[in-house]
């Protein structure tokens, strides 16, 4: 707001071809198409790996060859998934050199150095990825094994900084360091400089945690479909098993994401007031009531695949009373955390709600409820998770009892410490409030790591009251699984929409100006309609590569001996 | 397994449909470009107050602060039962007429603060055109009092010609500011300083005090802040980082900004 001259000055200069035309979609909306159909195979290709070398390490070290079998089958579907990621980032980039070709050649003026990098560790990747799948199987033993395992790290490795590095392109896009200005020449800014902005490490961190929810959540998806699919019991109940895995890393990540979205946001805040303003209290205010919104459906439908998942496990049903009281706080959570507070709301609407704040949901609007609401639903998902871990196993520990009244009692200090700071923070500044989320949020992991180290501790030989009947889900259970996953990629395609669009018409904030046709940022009804589609165009193209990679090769899900007579999924 | 195929495809595109539906049954708010606003001798009260709420929402960035009941008051809704501004901007201070006080407030933001709230609004008329600024208040007294903002009121805050005005169109041919004068006290008044630094007794306290500028900082420091205001805060005042302007060094001329650091950095 404090640069429109600066703008003024930059548009009157702004006369020679900054921009081309594409037919009938138009330039924005083929770059908006190609960044984010791009940017979720990229996180495909990114979070697969690290599910993939997490669950080959548990094979290895777990002497479990069905983790492993498991990490080789998502492999393989990376192969056709980086051919994708590479050609939809190559339609990217070509879209910003022929239709945004001035604020390209600025953004490579800066960061071409950096991009050459980037291609390169992208052939390095795709190498390390050949070897890494076609040298499974002569790898397979002793020290070559553990080379694989190496190799997959690196892989890991690799996609991370490729990753960080595109990262520092439209984080400077978003927080250019201050001392750059409109009549900064490009040629003068040194690369470390730009890359190391204010949200650059927060994104990074943020996308690194998002990954590992999204590519759970693919997995989840994939196995999903491939137990609809299946014809045996024996398949059935190992992709039952393979979704129960991708779905429980999705959720225990996203549990954690909030907190580095919260970082992000602090540092938006910090790196320019009034951007965080817009996002949060601006045009982009009705954003996050959708985002509440589809955090509640995960929420609610990760918790509904775990309570039906109960059905399969022997023991579980002293538990199942418990589920109604579970879902009563999760929809009361979701219902305070969807509440509208501050809106751009033009003065009819600010008569009709009697104020700027609704009569009656103005005080759950705020962020005290709202912090409060969304710390409680993560406890009641966390307990969701304890209940079905226990359903199947008596603890045998002489301090079993104990133990478990402990637990109880850090499940309520820590949701009596969110409901203090909630309802405390109504009667002190906005300030001093900001900072109770901290004790919240420790409040929350503190009881998570607490209970989970009591809980692993009092499973020791624990008795067990039957093993998992995997496979035994209703239909019901799998459809929740395309649920999350068609969600979480929404989400990932909304949040994406909040972050470049908090730039509004800024190709880089306040330093150069958008002057095109689509310069302002359109509202959340269009841009749902696009996220929609990029969605859809994903998950086609996900389907079609699911399907290569049952046409290239069968699952590599075997029978063995064991599982055809007793089920050997005893375990989580 | 056609038929689950179906069913997966119905719940995928079901569950797309159902978030794009949602998306668009909210109200729907798109972020303008701001727009140059060009008012003629015979505008009316109506087309003022029209403008001004586009202003209001939009460029101007009102909306960022007013209304929310925490960081300003309230102007469009009733604000601890004094009622909307229109109804009490004429008895907000004692003397001075409704119009009078709002473009004060717009002018001159920390002349007068509402009690309970921090002087942190921005000097609106270094920001927006006399226009913007004027059809602003139009629309602030039309909540709940009566519209006297005429084309008069716009002409004469009006600079001279060839001056720049915040605000001006795309392709404007802009001019020296103020008025190419390399005296550091017109520069002082034309960049507004004065509304939240101290300066030889004059001016507001919300910012360090400028009286011994030159005893804390050396010209080359003063030089910086005035180009890049973030890079460097006085301890104490972290709280209102960010809401100096960083366009006083396009704004200034070589030969007027170095005027400027040479007086501030003789305040020994």
């Amino acid at each position: 707001m404090t640069d429109h001259l600066l703008l003024v000055l930059q548009a009157a200069a702004d006369t020679s071809r900054a921009y081309g035309e594409f037919p009938v979609i138009g330039a924005r909306a083929f770059v908006w198409i190609t960044a984010e159909v791009h940017l979720m195979f990229a996180a495909f290709v990114l979070g697969v790996p690290m599910f993939a070398v997490v669950t080959e390490a548990i094979g290895i070290f777990g002497h479990d060859e069905r983790y492993d079998r498991l990490s080789k089958e998502f492999t393989r579907l990376l192969l056709v998934a980086y051919s994708a990621t590479a050609i939809w980032g190559a339609m990217l980039v070509f879209g910003l050199s022929t239709l945004y070709p001035r604020f390209w050649a600025y953004l490579t003026t800066i960061f071409a150095p950096s991009m050459w990098v980037y291609a390169a560790l992208f052939f390095v990747e795709s190498f390390t990825l050949y070897l890494y799948y076609y040298g499974w199987d002569r790898w397979k033993k002793g020290r070559a094994k553990l080379g694989h395992w190496t190799l997959g790290i690196l892989l890991n490795v690799w996609g991370t900084v490729v990753m960080f590095i595109a990262n520092s392109w439209l984080t400077y896009m978003m927080s250019p360091p201050r001392d750059i200005t409109p009549t900064t020449d490009p040629t003068t800014i040194k690369l470390w400089h730009a890359i190391a902005n204010a949200t650059w490490m927060p994104i990074n961190v943020h996308r690194v945690i998002a990954n590992v929810v999204f590519g759970g959540a693919i997995v989840g998806a994939y196995a999903s479909y491939r137990f609809l699919a299946a014809k045996t019991d024996e398949e059935r109940a190992h992709y039952d098993w393979m979704g129960y895995v991708g779905n429980f890393i999705a959720m225990s990540a996203l549990i954690v994401l909030p907190f580095a979205g919260y970082w992000l946001g602090r540092e938006i805040y910090q790196y320019d007031q009034s951007m965080g303003i817009t996002m949060m209290g601006g045009f982009m205010s009705w954003l996050w009531v959708i985002q509440a919104f589809l955090i509640a459906v995960l929420f609610l439908t990760g918790n509904y695949y775990l309570w039906i998942g109960m059905g399969r496990i022997p023991g579980a049903e002293r538990f199942q009373p418990y589920t109604k009281y579970l879902l009563i706080v999760l929809v009361l959570g979701a219902i305070v955390w969807g509440t509208p507070h501050t809106m751009i709301a033009d003065s009819k609407e600010l008569a009709a709600m009697g104020g700027s704040h609704h009569p009656f949901l103005g005080a759950l609007g705020v962020m005290s409820a709202k912090n409060t609401a969304v710390n409680l639903m993560i406890l009641t998902t966390f307990l969701s998770f304890l209940l079905y871990r226990r359903a199947n196993v008596r603890p045998v520990v002489p301090w079993a009892r104990g133990g478990t009244l402990i637990q109880a009692a850090m499940f309520a200090v820590a949701a009596g410490v969110v409901l203090f700071y909630g309802i405390r923070g109504y009667f002190v500044e906005a300030i001093v409030r900001i900072g109770f989320s901290v004790y919240q949020v420790l409040a929350v992991l503190a009881c998570i790591a607490g209970v989970t180290v009591i809980d692993v501790l009092m499973a020791r030989g624990a008795q067990s009251l039957g093993a998992i009947r995997w496979g035994k889900m209703p239909p019901r259970s799998q459809y929740a699984l395309f649920i999350l996953a068609v969600t979480f990629t929404w989400l990932m395609g909304l949040m994406g929409f909040a972050r470049s669009g908090i730039r509004q018409y800024w190709h880089v904030w306040q330093v150069m100006q958008d002057t095109s046709q689509y310069a302002a940022t359109p509202a959340l009804g269009y841009a749902s309609k696009m996220i929609s589609l990029c969605v859809l165009i994903f998950l086609s193209l996900v389907a079609f590569v699911f399907w290569l990679g049952g046409l290239a090769e069968k699952s590599t899900f075997v029978a063995t001996p064991e599982r055809q007579g007793e089920p050997r999924h005893v375990g989580h | 397994m056609w038929a689950t195929n179906a069913k997966i495809v119905g719940i995928v595109l079901g569950t797309l449909a159902l978030y794009t539906l949602i998306a668009n049954k909210i109200p729907q708010v798109q972020s303008e470009v701001p727009q140059a606003l060009t008012l003629g001798a015979n505008v009316t009260p109506e087309q003022l107050v029209a403008a001004g709420e586009k202003v209001y929402t939009g460029i101007g960035g009102c909306t960022t602060c007013h209304g929310l009941g925490e960081r300003a008051p309230n102007l469009l809704t009733d604000e601890k039962g004094q009622g909307t501004i229109g109804a009490r901007c004429g008895k907000r201070e004692p003397g001075k007429s409704c119009k009078q006080y709002l473009y004060e407030s717009l002018d001159n933001p920390t002349a007068f603060v509402v009690s309970g709230y921090q002087p942190i609004m921005p000097v609106m008329t270094k920001q927006l055109s006399p226009e913007q600024v004027w059809s602003v208040i139009a629309f602030l007294q039309a909540q709940g009092g009566s519209v006297d903002v005429t084309a008069d009121d716009i002409a004469k805050s009006k600079p001279a010609a060839g001056a720049l005005t915040p605000g001006a169109s795309p392709g404007s041919t802009g001019g020296a500011f103020a008025g190419g004068s390399t005296d550091p006290k017109v520069i002082i008044q034309a960049a507004g300083c004065l509304a939240c630094h101290k300066l030889e007794g004059q001016g507001q306290v919300i910012a360090p005090d400028l009286t011994h500028v030159g005893s804390r900082r050396d010209a080359a420091s003063i030089r910086k802040k005035v180009l890049d205001p973030a890079s460097s805060i006085t301890q104490g005042y972290e709280k209102l980082a960010g809401i100096m302007p960083k366009s006083f060094g396009t704004m200034m001329n070589a030969s007027q900004l170095e005027a400027l650091v040479e007086y501030l950095a003789a305040h020994k």
